[in-house]
């Protein structure tokens, strides 16, 4: 469904990415870890269309994206959750989740999937006309997700949605990731919480400094011993 | 110094205050999305005082016309320089939008030299609206009414713009994030473009009524008004349009109360009073009164 082959990305003169090949398969959780800097934000950043990358080649459902606008790759199915969230604190919670579906025309269809958010995230209702700013970390995060969910996306980006959040929450994240996957989402993970990451998904990438240097079914490499060591930083 | 003075004076300051607060407006909307102090800003309500000056001189038309032809030419205006002038510079530095504003406002304001004249003309009203009317000791003309009447319609009506369509929904969310807004699929420079057409709508407005004030026009008008209103946008807390409102009309009370209640051999120190204020007010709320603090901005 995604196909990153030979990606390029830099800030001037900094290389972030480079020589980045990477597959997402419909239905697929595929998770990408690594360290602080290796380009993960970079990568989910560059796939939005808010980056532009050097070279290589970027396909969703066999188009390619690269040079299109963030809107335009909105529209055609991509939806990004940024890390550290970004939700609107001044607009109320309903707003946050209009805005979510900004592009679409289907009013009636919008209301549904509102419903539905809200039936997903019982607390995002009961304080639905109030500041999101007024949410805490992990309802934040929800309304994060939820907010890009409105898109109707086939492919839903997700920057480090347990980043700074007590374990408890982590686990409810993790549950609504996996929610998601059972009603037929495609998601591309990045995630600093491995050991979790790893568990829920399909195959995994592990990153360092801007490239792949281990792939592979997320069982494997949680169960590689070298790997728990080297990368993953486990045990 | 009697009652009756004070509350003229009062009435002074709120008629003065009504149009800072129209032009802090449109600079408090271009600041919060783009971080841009927008100096070509009062040039818009330089060019929008002569354009009604054109129908003020025509006695066959009515007056709406002279209010109205210049809030829409400006709203016009505002989106060409955002196109021609701003947009290029997406993503550039701060500061180079800061000059190039400053670039835009001499070159509109030498324009208008080259195409017209320096020299300052006079804008006189139908004498309708310049009769004084006395109300228990205080006098107010027609325009005093006109001016209160038109800001507060104004205000209303954009306010609900802002909190209730999509695009003024769009407009405060790239005013709090751009990024985000973006990502998730806002275009923005339609929200970027809404709010220069609807600020320099209000601009033009302004130049009916500030001309009509002074009765006099010149193409260098413009600008310390336009700083001045930018200060009340701060001293409101800039990003927020109830900010602008309340500064605006501070700005203007404080400013007539400074001359009309110090001796005159003070009257000429009130642009530096304007400034200290400003000053005060930051050190004081450096959000301003209405200002997001950074927590919230967060
Ligand atoms: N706006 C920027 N300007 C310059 N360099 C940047 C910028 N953003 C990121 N970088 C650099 O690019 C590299 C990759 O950063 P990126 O944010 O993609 O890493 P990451 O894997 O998401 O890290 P983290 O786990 O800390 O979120 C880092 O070296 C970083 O310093
Ligand atoms: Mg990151």
């Amino acid at each position: 469904m995604l196909e990153i082959r030979n990606l390029f990305v830099a800030y001037g003169k900094i290389v972030a990415v480079s020589k980045l090949s990477l597959t997402v398969n419909e239905g697929e959780i595929v998770t990408v870890v690594g360290s602080n800097g290796a380009g993960k934000t970079t990568t989910l950043r560059t796939v939005s269309g808010m980056l532009k990358p050097q070279s290589g080649e970027i396909s969703f459902k066999g188009r390619s994206i690269v040079g299109l606008s963030p809107e335009a790759i909105v529209t055609r199915g991509i939806s990004h959750s940024p890390e550290g969230r970004m939700v609107f604190g001044r607009l109320t919670i309903t707003e946050n989740l209009k805005l979510g579906a900004y592009n679409r025309k289907d009013a009636a269809g919008v209301k549904i999937d509102m419903e539905r958010m809200f039936e997903m995230f019982p607390v995002l209702e009961q304080r639905k006309s109030q500041r999101a700013g007024t949410l805490s970390g992990g309802e934040q995060q929800m309304l994060a997700i939820a907010r890009s969910l409105m898109s109707r996306p086939t492919l839903l980006l997700l920057d480090e949605p347990s980043l700074g959040l007590a374990p408890l929450l982590v686990e409810q994240i993790f549950d609504v990731v996996v929610e998601l996957r059972n009603e037929g989402a495609t998601i591309l993970l990045v995630e600093q919480n491995a050991n979790e990451a790893l568990r829920i998904s399909d195959r995994a990438y592990v990153l360092e400094t801007g490239t792949v240097t281990v792939e592979g079914p997320s069982i494997e490499l949680i169960n590689n011993p070298q790997l728990r060591a080297a990368y993953l930083g486990l045990d | 110094m009697t009652m009756n003075y004070i509350l003229q004076q009062l009435v002074n300051g709120l008629a003065l205050g009504s149009i800072y607060a129209l032009l802090a407006i449109g600079l408090t909307m271009v600041y919060g999305i783009l971080r841009l102090i927008n100096f070509a800003h009062g040039d818009l309500m330089m060019l929008g005082a002569y354009v009604s000056s054109i129908f003020i001189s025509a006695t066959v038309v009515p007056i709406l016309f002279a209010v109205m032809i210049p809030t829409l030419l400006m709203a016009v205006m505002g989106l060409i320089v955002e196109r021609t002038a701003y947009k290029p510079l997406r993503g550039a530095p701060e500061v180079a939008m800061l000059i190039t504003s400053l670039g835009v406002s001499r070159l509109i304001q030498n324009s208008t030299v080259l195409a017209l004249s320096p020299q300052p003309r006079a804008f006189s009203l139908p004498g309708d609206l310049t009769k004084t009317m006395n109300v228990g000791g205080i006098r107010f003309t027609q325009l005093d009414v006109l001016t209160f009447a038109l800001v507060i319609v104004l205000m209303v009506l954009l306010t609900l713009y802002i909190n209730r369509s999509k695009t003024g929904m769009a407009m405060r969310a790239s005013s709090e994030n751009l990024q985000a807004a973006r990502l998730i699929g806002i275009n923005v420079n339609w929200a970027i473009g809404a709010a220069f057409v609807l600020g320099s709508a209000l601009a033009g407005t302004a130049g009916f009524l500030w001309a009509s004030r002074y009765g006099i026009i010149d193409p260098f008008m413009g600008f310390l008004p336009g700083v001045k209103a930018f200060v009340a946008a701060v001293i409101g807390g800039i990003g927020s349009i109830r900010g602008a409102v309340v500064g605006g009309v501070l700005l203007g009370v404080a400013e007539i109360g400074f001359v009309g209640f110090l001796p005159p051999e003070f009257s000429g120190y009130r642009d530096a009073f304007v400034f200290t204020l400003l000053l005060i007010v930051l050190l004081v709320r450096p959000n301003g009164l209405f200002g997001a603090s950074e927590v919230e901005r967060a």
